[in-house]
């Protein structure tokens, strides 16, 4: 989801599977069951040690940042890792949202992230219908075109992407961060959608326009309703991805108001390695990372269930 | 009738995606090659100098030290990531009881950024302020302790630890998917049998899984070739260039030494290189489709 790392999100890095038709459908037969625990067996003993002291330690990252947030300055350089810090230092966290512009940062981040993964999402439902649905002589080659984003690194192309956005003026522009981040969102979502689109039934169509509606309107009042699923799950992973975006933001945003969230805060860190201000930069940091964790905790399903309809279809 | 109809919304319902598209992947993407191609001057003009880019890169002490750290990165990284996240997997498909807790713990630092990750574990590294060594004397392994960033020894094994931390649970996830579409009696049987959970574990489903493993192993080169954001933040390629990688190197040669057209040979001959290996990983796990 990150750039490279938010690169993980490109799923298919094989693109034979692409070109076939998806195979049918298997129900995984598990399901019915799922819900229930197994019964206990010895050997579960390793898998709860295994899971239990990876909880742990993830969670003691946290707590450790929490801690420090909590803490003054001082208290982080005179004291141990573990001690608690002495009191609730809120302030901290009024200190970065307001001084260090974690506020701005924040606001920026909602926009330009919102406002990508809209436009990723309009435009890549929109297009991935005739690809999924009508046939034409260069089909296939379109969405080879569309999809061959899954498979080359991005970030190469990044010099003349700068020139480029230098040229429109959109360089240092939130509409050019953007703009950049949708498209950096098109593969996996026109990857996703006519999958999801192939698996409707194509009475829909022949039923519509024998109704007498336009192609159009079939699209909008008969297939679109249909793809709740698929564009929810599409939505929150280019959100989440857009979120999280790194390195396009530092290339292409330089002004300190038009930061977003990763770069803001990378450009905290940088500054507490030269000063003294450590406490700020993690209350940043939970100020980051708590909404998303909770944001998280509510979709978790949906989620990781997007995660997988792209990478494995069916 | 209909067909000709939808004929019409063809062009229209493509074109937005396909600009957007054109635009800011597939031009910028032609161009490199073509700035490869070239050579920028200070003053920012540009000749033509043919392949002299590709076959200064491989003269280039710098170049070659990134790539090989890439390698490595690719290497440690695919080490330090499937062996866990098979096991976790593994793990998560017995029903276990919190199983959705162990899950959140499992994939929540995917969903954070690159840039909060690093920083945390920047100073989770520290020497001193950190928490890692701290905890080490804690538990007696004082002799342990590093100054895991700042020794070329360490850093670049560190920052990959780092960036399989952050994702492990993408794959996690996928691996879960792909245990739980395995054939329930085909396991059961082989519990009639008398055969052991490990056992079960490595003759059946990873055989099984064949295809999925090789998908994600391509996804990993794919992944850590571009790896750019963690090194970046954490090292910036030190130190004395231990954690250089290409896309670090890239990303200097082209803002700090303004040679767009070195930086863009770089990044067509990174393109490549994961092109073939891609390839040959392909071919080399490539088995017949089980039928199941």
């Amino acid at each position: 989801m990150t750039n490279s790392s938010t690169d993980v999100l490109q799923p298919a890095a094989d693109p034979r599977p692409l070109a076939a038709e998806p195979p049918p459908i298997r129900r995984p037969r598990r399901r019915r069951t799922k819900e229930r625990p197994a019964p206990f067996r010895t050997y579960h003993l390793f898998f709860y040690l295994l899971l239990g002291s990876i909880v742990v330690s993830t969670a003691s990252a946290f707590a450790w940042v929490f801690n420090v947030s909590m803490k003054t300055n001082r208290e982080f350089l005179g004291t141990s890792p573990w001690e608690l810090a002495e009191g609730w230092r809120w302030e901290n966290y009024a200190n970065a949202w307001n001084g260090a512009n974690i506020g701005a940062y924040f606001g920026n981040s909602l926009f330009v992230s919102i406002t990508a993964t809209v436009l990723g999402v309009v435009v890549s439902v929109v297009a991935a219908y005739p690809l999924a649905r009508v046939q034409f002589r260069f089909n296939g080659v379109v969405l080879a075109v569309f999809l061959m984003g899954l498979m080359i690194p991005w970030m190469v192309t990044f010099a003349p992407l700068y020139n480029l956005m230098q040229g429109f003026g959109l360089l240092d522009s939130r509409i050019g961060l953007i703009l950049v981040y949708a498209t950096y969102n098109l593969p996996f979502n026109v990857f996703v959608l006519t999958g999801f689109m192939r698996t409707l039934p194509y009475e829909l169509e022949e039923a519509a326009a024998i109704d007498g509606a336009s192609p159009t309107r079939t699209f909008v009042s008969v297939i679109l309703p249909l793809m709740g699923p698929g564009v929810a799950s599409v939505a929150i992973i280019s959100f989440l991805q857009n979120w999280n975006e790194f390195f396009y933001a530092l290339l292409l945003i330089h002004t300190p108001e038009k930061m977003t969230l990763p770069l803001g805060l990378f450009q905290l860190g940088q500054a507490a390695n030269y000063g003294t201000n450590w406490v700020t930069l993690f209350a940043g940091m939970m100020m980051t990372v708590a909404p998303v964790l909770i944001a998280f905790a509510l979709l978790q399903k949906q989620i990781t269930k997007g995660l997988t309809v792209g990478a494995l279809k069916g | 009738m209909l067909r000709k109809a939808q004929r019409r919304i063809i062009v229209p319902f493509l074109l937005p995606a396909f600009v957007l598209l054109a635009l800011f992947f597939l031009y910028p993407l032609a161009r490199t090659v073509d700035l490869s191609l070239n050579e920028f001057s200070r003053t920012g003009s540009m000749t033509f100098v043919g392949t002299d880019q590709y076959e200064r890169l491989v003269g280039d002490p710098d170049f070659m030290n990134a790539l090989k750290n890439t390698f490595l990165l690719t290497i440690i990284g695919a080490l330090m990531l499937f062996p866990p996240a098979v096991t976790i997997a593994w793990a998560l498909s017995h029903r276990l009881r919190g199983e959705r807790f162990f899950r959140f713990f499992v994939f929540a630092p995917v969903v954070l950024s690159v840039a909060v990750v690093s920083i945390m574990w920047k100073f989770l590294y520290h020497p001193t302020l950190g928490l890692i060594n701290p905890a080490l004397k804690e538990v007696g392994l004082g002799a342990l302790a590093k100054t895991w960033l700042g020794d070329p020894a360490t850093a670049l094994a560190a920052v990959t630890f780092v960036s399989v931390w952050h994702g492990i649970g993408i794959w996690v996830v996928l691996l879960c998917a792909g245990f739980e579409r395995l054939p329930s009696d085909v396991l059961e049987a082989a519990r009639i049998d008398g055969a052991g959970e490990v056992r079960i574990l490595f003759s059946i489903m990873l055989p099984m899984l064949a295809d999925l493993l090789r998908m994600l192993l391509v996804l990993w080169v794919v992944q850590s070739f571009q790896a750019f954001a963690f090194i970046y933040i954490m090292t910036g390629g030190g130190p004395f260039g231990s954690t250089d990688t290409v896309g670090t190197l890239m990303y200097r040669v082209a803002f700090d030494q303004a040679d767009f057209g070195y930086a863009a040979a770089m990044g067509a001959v990174l393109v490549v290189l994961m092109l073939v290996i891609a390839k040959i990983l392909n071919k080399v796990m490539k088995r017949d489709e089980l039928q199941y």
